[in-house]
């Protein structure tokens, strides 16, 4: 990797103060598991590296049964994963957790860093872009090998799939983030926080460069039940091939709403409203999940090599609806 | 040879497994010297490109760039890494993504990767092909002059042909022919140590630290390519993380190193990241295979003809072989291998080179027919199989059919086998088996042994270790010829000043090879200590015998006298040295296995969960049931990987490969490997040390077919094209019956 010049403040309003107001020139140090990588291979080549580790206001795991859960952006997997009241609490979150990478990636990564990492296209990670286009502008995702990409969301020029493992957990329990910059601080719901750029220059969320991602809030989830199912080539070390994130708002045996979010299957955590549609008011059984499995992807439109993704994202809302029903980690 | 084994035999844990456990084992990559440089290698992005222009005056004027080597000034030929072709350190054209174009000395590592992004690099694309038949087909792009097929071991334009019978008149006489196409990818050997030299220059005298399988074979190639006389080369390798094939001989990187350290005075590292690992060096070679098989009614076998394809890469660096048709007892058999050039990462060794994808290939297909006839998989290899070479020539030892019955009952065979898909419901089990072998040669290589005036012993051998507890086994054979406990014995090796000539860790042949040596020298010892004894008692040398650390005379076995008191007027102690070629006689000499697999498919998701693993096999005596196990578990291990996960995958329209990387081409992890039952069926095979066989390599080869058959026999699906991936079972899955008969 080239040289860069290291910063490591304290204060959130260093960090952003660090920070240059466009894309490139400088990036975010958390746990590093994907920072270091994308330098290594010439992928991202700043200028000045901002660590943030020592900045206090972004550590920090706190739950209250009257707020929630509140995650510091540098809060680690490793934390989530052992914390007792988000294990009873949030079952799809500590599920999603638990399948990431292998326990030393959970103990450096962080719940920031899982949010904000960057698509693993392998055209991207190549050296392509973002947008994977070709000499012609052609997109080399449509006509190449496309195997791992969105089946969803994919009308281009974006292709790749979002990777994060924690999103569509939190997303279905309706978390929220607070974003920092120069001028202060925003709220924003996570679903809102990621975007499919359009263009080279644009990033994947809604972060502005010289903004930090603060903290996730999760609200209650007493009435809640969640699962999420993830679909796997390994055991360890893999970004799944699907992923399911189901929270269901149950009254009795009778949903009264529910959320839906799938993983790894667009550019963006992708909601499932018409799954959402066929759980609301209804009892769950085997029927009604697989029912709910098949809206999810009514949508979809695979794209040449991938349309088994398809039917992998059927079983898994399928078999995260069964799975939140019965309830427990 | 001792009657009761003492140290043979013994479960024995490895002799540096702490070291290697501690962090105080000293890799290559360990190494530092003072003023050592770090260099980095720049790589061709095309899969075939001619070079116009290279400027490296950038990059040379870097402060802390010491020297830059690229095709204009270096012209060092790699003569390991290509048996058809002068393969030099840089070639133009390059022919892969990844071909070595430069490579720089720095200060540090950094500085060096820096400088790669200051060197201007000009080049005309050239097209490109990577697939095996393709770059056959008339207009395909000229990888090397004269065309894409490779040339056989006599230098012709023909394939590698291997004939006896007539198949022709084979398939005449069969009642039913079949014909099937099996297809294996490029896997790399994902060994854990990246490859890595340090090389240091003291005058005329050459030391390179190597991640080599090799050492005399490493100073053999650079003393070659270099044009230096073998004293001048020395070629350390104390220990190694790992090879499975792809660290054979020495490597562009060993001579990069040392080419660097002459032009700079300084010693020079090179190391290599994952990914280049991945791409720069080798992996198995691909192959597609065509098979047709003619059979009589009741099972028998009267014809097998297969035509294969394998995918070189641009340089010949292995045999491109496609083992397996062997294993069956048949009158008329024909198999033409095609290997052939294409802009894909080269291929060469990785364990067992040529078996598991023709052993897939040819267990697959056997297990169709026996499914079509109606006959039980294992009664059809129990009737078929060969217990002869070519139906011919007697084995030195034979345990393969125990190999298969006890492994079938160790799972259960004849209670879990049922036809295929039996199980309702998306959930199905089944069970799968295959059958396998490994050459056992036998061949040259020595050993020296010195035997100290307090009794202990030094073993110096040549070999390195990669993994298979090789400096253990060196050591138990000492012990045990000598009849001494193994804790009085040491091991030094992996280094050419200090080690006679081994053979080198591949073709799982140390135990054979340099273990005889290892024996006869020990003999050789005991006929010392015999003779200085006589000498001292005035009596003839066969009155006295040896026995476990003291010799005695024939007639008085109870006045033993130590080995301390013979030697006592000779500080030194005793040298004895022995350099082996035992020759086989009328036999041919094979390590066989059988494996036999019980797994689950879930057919909604493609998920293959396996229950219960199996692995029988016959390597003769087993000289340490530990580490013996560890090979076969490993083996089982990248068999599972290379059956289920594992692909370089390239995009067909740049030629580049797309998921280099442990990640990336989803190499297994531990939690992917099912615990794996290992039964051993020991052959006292007359040739080896002890008895002993093969073990190294046997472990990959039935493995891959086995699991490809258990799918088979849940699912009725028949995936004929590796890996077996989720999208290959549930693209497949619309044919699978949700409704089988059992419950």
């Amino acid at each position: 990797m080239d040289a860069f010049e290291y910063a490591s403040p304290t204060t959130k309003e260093q960090a952003v103060a660090l920070l240059a107001g466009e894309w490139g020139s400088t990036e975010l140090l958390a746990g590093g598991t994907d920072l270091l990588s994308l330098m290594k291979d010439y992928l991202v080549t700043p200028k000045r590296v901002v660590n943030i580790k020592s900045v206090q206001e972004l550590k920090g795991l706190r739950y209250t049964a009257g707020s929630g859960l509140r995650l510091g952006a540098l809060v680690t997997i490793a934390e989530l994963v052992e914390h007792p009241q988000a294990r009873k609490e949030y079952p799809a979150l500590i599920q999603a957790a638990e399948g990431i990478a292998s326990p030393q990636i959970r103990s450096l990564g962080t719940v920031g860093g899982d949010l904000c990492q960057r698509p693993r296209c392998w055209y991207f990670r190549n050296g392509f872009g973002l947008l994977a286009k070709d000499e012609q502008g052609g997109s080399l995702v449509a006509d190449g090998d496309n195997r791992y990409h969105a089946i969803l969301g994919n009308s281009g020029p974006a292709y790749f799939v979002n990777p994060s493992s924690l999103a569509p957990a939190l997303i279905a329990l309706g978390a929220k983030v607070q974003l920092f910059g120069p001028g202060g601080a925003r709220e924003l719901s996570l679903d809102r926080f990621f975007v499919i750029p359009k263009t080279e220059q644009d990033r994947e969320y809604a972060l502005k460069p010289n903004e930090i991602l603060l903290e996730v809030l999760v609200p209650p989830a007493t009435k809640v039940r969640s699962a999420t199912y993830e679909v796997r080539q390994k055991e360890a070390l893999d970004w799944p091939l699907v992923a399911a994130a189901v929270a269901l708002n149950l009254d009795g045996n009778k949903i009264r709403t529910a959320r839906v979010v799938l993983g790894h299957v667009a550019p963006i955590p992708w909601k499932a409203p018409e799954a959402e549609k066929v759980l609301a008011g209804k009892t769950v059984t085997e029927d009604l999940a697989a029912e709910a499995g098949q809206a999810a992807v009514s949508q979809a439109s695979p794209l040449s090599r991938n349309a088994y993704k398809v039917q992998l994202a059927r079983v898994a809302v399928k078999r995260a609806v069964l799975q939140a029903a019965q309830g427990g980690v | 040879m001792a009657s009761e084994m003492r140290s043979i035999g013994k479960p024995t844990p490895r002799i540096d497994a702490r070291e290697r456990v501690t962090g105080q084992a000293r890799y290559t990559g360990d190494v530092q010297l003072p003023g050592m440089l770090y260099a980095r290698v720049l790589r061709s992005p095309y899969p075939h490109a001619r070079i116009v222009r290279i400027d490296v005056s950038k990059a040379k004027a870097m402060p802390g760039v010491h020297a830059i080597l690229t095709k204009e000034n270096c012209r060092i030929q790699w003569s390991s890494g290509d048996s058809r072709n002068k393969r030099l350190l840089f070639n133009d054209p390059v022919r892969f993504v990844g071909d070595a174009v430069a490579a720089v000395a720095a200060s540090d590592r950094h500085t060096a990767e820096e400088a790669l992004q200051q060197i201007v690099m000009e080049y005309e694309e050239l097209p490109f092909v990577l697939d095996m038949e393709q770059a056959l087909a008339p207009g395909a792009p000229e990888i090397h002059p004269g065309g894409n097929l490779s040339p056989n071991n006599e230098g012709e334009r023909a394939p590698e042909t291997d004939q006896r019978g007539d198949v022709e008149r084979g398939f005449a006489e069969a009642d039913q022919v079949f014909e099937d196409v099996y297809i294996s990818k490029h896997h790399n050997n994902a060994q854990m140590e990246p490859r890595v030299s340090v090389a240091q220059w003291e005058g005329s005298r050459l030391t390179v630290w190597a991640s080599t399988q090799g050492i005399s074979n490493c100073r053999r190639d650079l003393a070659k390519d270099l044009g230096l006389p073998l004293n001048q080369v020395r070629v350390i390798c104390q220990y190694m993380g790992g090879g499975f094939g792809n660290k054979n001989q020495c490597h562009d990187f060993d001579l990069m190193a040392s080419a660097l350290a002459k032009e700079t005075g300084r010693p020079v590292k090179l190391e290599f990241t994952r990914a280049e690992d991945f791409v720069a060096v080798h992996g198995r070679w691909p192959t597609k295979q065509y098979y047709k098989v003619g059979v009589k009614k009741d099972g028998s076998l009267t014809a097998i003809r297969m035509k294969a394809y394998s995918g070189m890469g641009p340089y010949r660096k292995g045999s491109g072989g496609v083992a397996g048709a062997q294993l069956y007892r048949c009158p008329n058999v024909k198999t033409e291998v095609y290997p052939v050039y294409t802009n894909m990462a080269v291929s060469a060794n990785y364990r067992a080179p040529s078996y598991p994808q023709g052993v897939f290939g040819i267990e697959s297909l056997m297990d169709h027919i026996a499914h079509t006839l109606g006959i039980n998989p294992l009664d059809f290899r129990l009737k078929n199989m060969t217990e002869k070479y070519h139906d011919e020539v007697p084995y030195s030892s034979y345990g393969l059919r125990d190999c298969v019955t006890r492994g079938a009952e160790a799972l259960g065979w004849r209670q879990k086998w049922h036809p295929p898909a039996s199980d309702r419901g998306a959930q199905k089990q089944g069970v799968g088996m295959a059958m396998g072998y490994f050459g056992a040669g036998l061949g040259m290589s020595s050993a020296v042994l010195k035997l100290n005036p307090d009794g202990s012993l030094q073993v110096h051998v040549a070999v390195t270790d990669i993994g298979t507890a090789a400096k253990t086994t060196m050591g138990l054979l000492g012990a045990e010829a000598m009849e001494i406990p193994f804790e009085r014995v040491s091991v030094l090796s992996g280094d050419t000043d200090r080690a006679p000539y081994s053979v080198g860790e591949s073709g799982s042949r140390t135990t054979n090879y340099t273990g005889y040596a290892v024996v006869t020298a020990a003999e050789d010892l005991k006929r010392q200590l015999r003779e200085l004894a006589a000498q001292s008692w005035s009596v003839a040398a066969d009155a006295v015998q040896y026995s476990q650390g003291a010799v005695y005379m024939q007639d008085r076995p109870d006045r033993r006298t130590a080995i301390a008191e013979i030697l006592k007027g000779n500080p030194d102690g005793l040298i004895a040295q022995a350099t082996t070629d035992p020759k086989l006689k009328g036999v041919s000499r094979n390590s066989f296995a059988a494996h036999f697999v019980e797994l689950e498919v879930d057919t909604e998701t493609g998920d293959i969960r396996i229950l219960k693993y199996v692995a029988a096999h016959d390597s003769g005596r087993i000289l340490n049931p530990l580490t013996a196990g560890s090979q076969v578990k490993g083996g089982v291990a990248q068999g599972v990987s290379m059956a289920l996960r594992e692909e370089l995958l390239y995009d067909q329209m740049t030629g580049i490969p797309l998921n280099p990387g442990y990640y990336g081409a989803r190499i297994v992890t531990h939690g992917d490997v099912p615990d794996v039952e290992v039964i051993f069926v020991e052959t006292a095979d007359p040739y080896g040390p002890y008895g002993a066989k093969s073990v190294g390599e046997p472990p990959i080869v039935p493995s891959v077919a086995a699991i490809a058959n258990a799918v088979f026999n849940a699912t009725g699906i028949r995936i004929k094209e590796l890996p077996i991936t989720r999208s290959k079972i549930l693209d497949a899955a619309p044919g699978v019956r949700l409704e089988g008969g059992r419950a």
